[in-house]
């Protein structure tokens, strides 16, 4: 998962549905990939846990993106308890740095942090983070087209590659045909590739600068009964950010 | 008290200042806490509250205004006889008649613990006023900082603000230089510092250097003058560099740092470390940290050892500590771990397990049981009580 994915920012790459029946899963998976990288993108998004006792947790948070997913960076705005915390990823989160204003302390995390909860919600930094897990981590397999969330879709298994350190043995996509946005995205157990962890739905497709976008995005842990929400509130594509932007200096500020 | 009214009433006006300004954001948090330690079969109890106002304002574009005013009561005991918990054999070296003089304090606190302003321009920032300093890559322990040293069962609480003027100039988008003067009464006693980071793929580091008057006191003297212990005030080199990355999977640290003193004797410090996720969330952290200034076992500690360590003047008494954490959310609102102190040198060890439960979105709650297990006069000795703490923390 990227991101811009969490941030709700999914970009069309449009193709002929007629061309899309011959498409092979590495095709499918890479237009998805594309998608979720674009240039520059800037997202405003609130996040709501329901927590295991139904209690309503609310943050709000800024991201930026650049260089395809390359360069990204997270500040958190509410709530006040976590207000200016932010995290940087460069080089798709294979370098990861965490600040938290109230020591002035910039971290370095190892990768095997995106594998930790964000903020104690259903997301963790690894779906969150960007790059080309899908392609790298992942071998694709088409599976039978099915209707899914009441769209047509193509259905791609990724299986984990041995050499990759995802948390995830399986990941099972619905992907639109019409706009290569995943839909459904099933996530199953590291050590048991039949047991389902959690489902991501996507819904409230718009087009936002010419780019068709998810606004909410609900992952819902099997496991626990819990569930996160991310809702796009505001979304930019195509914007200039400058390299400063995704320092250590910047995300002090 | 006066004090306090006269910060309170300069923030206040700085609020007036600032309240034209369309982005003056103000927050900050409660925090009401309970610490308590069985000592000799008595129970020590002790309660703070502290109330800590931010306020932050983007003045212009380049120019943000930053500042905290914190104001703490204590209740409960608010003195703490520190021979309370120290062996006999350094009992003993306390000269006859002073014993009145080893008392920890807690007093209410009314202070500007951080009031700055820092200009950004395209290529570096400039920081000038009191502000906090973060050095080094360690989590317990930092040998490069000379400037704070963390609780070691709470190494994350928030450090002090510290008068100073930085510079942070960047070259390209992974250098960085940082001068930063922070004053004292003379240009011997001040700070001055600069630092280099850098950047290779997965890993960062740095290299330091830091000239700064340390002031060690001789806990067995006492200067009827200005009431207070003997001051052996001297002038302190260092040089440092620390690391941090990922190797085979796992996150590393390290860092390093020599010091030259003017009169007694140079040391240096060490902290490798090393930390890991499992996929069931549980996280595991392991640092080990050495000072040479620490004595290699029990039987070299002296009272002047334990009273620069209780007053923040060295960082640790023994020679080799590791510390242990191991975390894991048990729910999405709760997390259990446990801390361990290991002292190689003097065989003894503290166990604190910890309990953070977020009772609301801006409400913590962090418990935790502090257990030495350690043979008499040693560094986490029974002697030192075991005890707890309790604390709430409402952000707004």
């Amino acid at each position: 998962m990227k991101n811009l994915l969490a941030a709700g920012l999914m970009v069309l790459l449009m193709v002929p549905y007629s061309s899309a029946q011959d498409l092979t899963a590495d095709d499918i998976i890479r237009k998805v990939n594309d998608q979720f990288n674009t240039e520059t993108s800037y997202g405003k998004s609130k996040m709501t846990i329901v927590t295991t006792s139904g209690q309503k947790r609310t943050f709000i948070q800024e991201s930026w993106s650049k260089d395809r997913g390359e360069k990204n960076l997270v500040r958190y705005l509410e709530p006040s308890r976590v207000k200016d915390q932010a995290v940087l990823m460069l080089n798709h989160a294979d370098d990861i740095w965490m600040f938290f204003p109230r020591t002035q302390r910039v971290r370095k995390l190892a990768t095997h942090a995106k594998k930790q909860k964000m903020q104690g919600s259903d997301f963790s930094y690894e779906d969150m983070g960007s790059g080309d897990a899908f392609i790298e981590d992942f071998t694709s397999k088409r599976l039978d087209d099915a209707k899914k969330e009441g769209q047509d879709c193509f259905t791609l298994e990724l299986t984990r590659k041995p050499e990759s350190d995802s948390s995830y043995s399986r990941l099972v996509m619905w992907i639109i045909k019409e706009n290569f946005l995943p839909v459904v995205i099933e996530y199953y157990d590291d050590n048991d590739p039949d047991y389902l962890l959690k489902a991501m739905i996507a819904s409230n497709f718009q087009v936002i600068d010419g780019i068709p976008t998810a606004m909410k995005i609900v992952m819902h842990n099997e496991n626990d009964n819990t569930q996160t929400e991310m809702e796009l509130l505001e979304v930019k594509y195509d914007i200039t950010l400058s390299d400063d932007m995704f320092t250590e200096r910047s995300l002090k500020k | 008290m006066k004090r306090g009214i006269a910060i309170a009433l300069f923030l206040l006006s700085v609020h007036g200042a600032l309240a034209a300004q369309e982005k003056l954001e103000i927050f900050g948090y409660f925090e009401s806490q309970f610490m308590g330690t069985e000592v000799k079969s008595d129970l020590y109890q002790l309660f703070s509250n502290k109330l800590r106002l931010d306020l932050k304002s983007d003045l212009t574009e380049n120019i943000t205004f930053a500042a905290n005013f914190d104001y703490i009561t204590y209740h409960g005991k608010k003195e703490w006889n520190i021979l309370d918990f120290l062996s006999p054999d350094i009992v003993s070296q306390v000269p006859k008649g002073m014993e009145r003089f080893y008392v920890l304090s807690f007093s209410n606190r009314t202070f500007l613990d951080n009031a700055y302003f820092r200009l950004s321009l395209k290529h570096f920032d400039l920081t000038v006023g009191k502000q906090q300093i973060s050095l080094g890559t360690g989590y317990v322990w930092n040998p490069m900082d000379v400037f704070n040293i963390k609780e070691l069962v709470d190494p994350t609480y928030e450090q002090p603000g510290h008068n100073a003027i930085r510079l942070d100039v960047t070259i390209g988008n992974a250098y960085t230089v940082t001068a930063l003067y922070s004053p004292d009464d003379s240009w011997k006693n001040s700070a001055k510092l600069i630092q280099f980071k850098g950047r290779v793929p997965r890993f960062d580091y740095s290299l330091i250097a830091i000239e700064t008057g340390w002031l060690f006191h001789d806990y067995t003297q006492f200067d009827l003058e200005n009431m207070n212990f003997l001051e052996l005030p001297e002038r302190r080199r260092l040089l440092g560099a620390s690391t941090a990355g990922e190797l085979f999977g796992m996150g590393v640290w390290a860092e390093f740092a020599y010091n030259w003193m003017e009169t007694s004797d140079n040391f240096y410090e060490l902290v490798i470390g090393t930390d890991y996720t499992f996929d069931f969330q549980t996280y595991f952290m392991v640092e080990y940290y050495r000072n040479t200034l620490g004595k290699t076992d029990e039987g070299e500690y002296t009272l002047n050892d334990w009273m620069r360590f209780f007053a923040a003047e060295q960082k640790a008494i023994s020679r080799d500590q590791v510390y242990l954490f191991v975390q894991h959310p048990v729910s999405d609102l709760i997390s259990l771990g446990v801390q361990s102190i290991y002292s190689i040198s003097d065989n003894s060890f503290a166990f604190v397990p910890v309990l953070n439960y977020s009772l609301s979105a801006n409400v913590d709650i962090t418990a935790y049981l502090n257990l030495n297990f350690g043979k008499q006069g040693t560094v986490f000795s029974k002697d030192m009580g075991n005890g707890g703490m309790l604390r709430a923390r409402i952000y707004f």
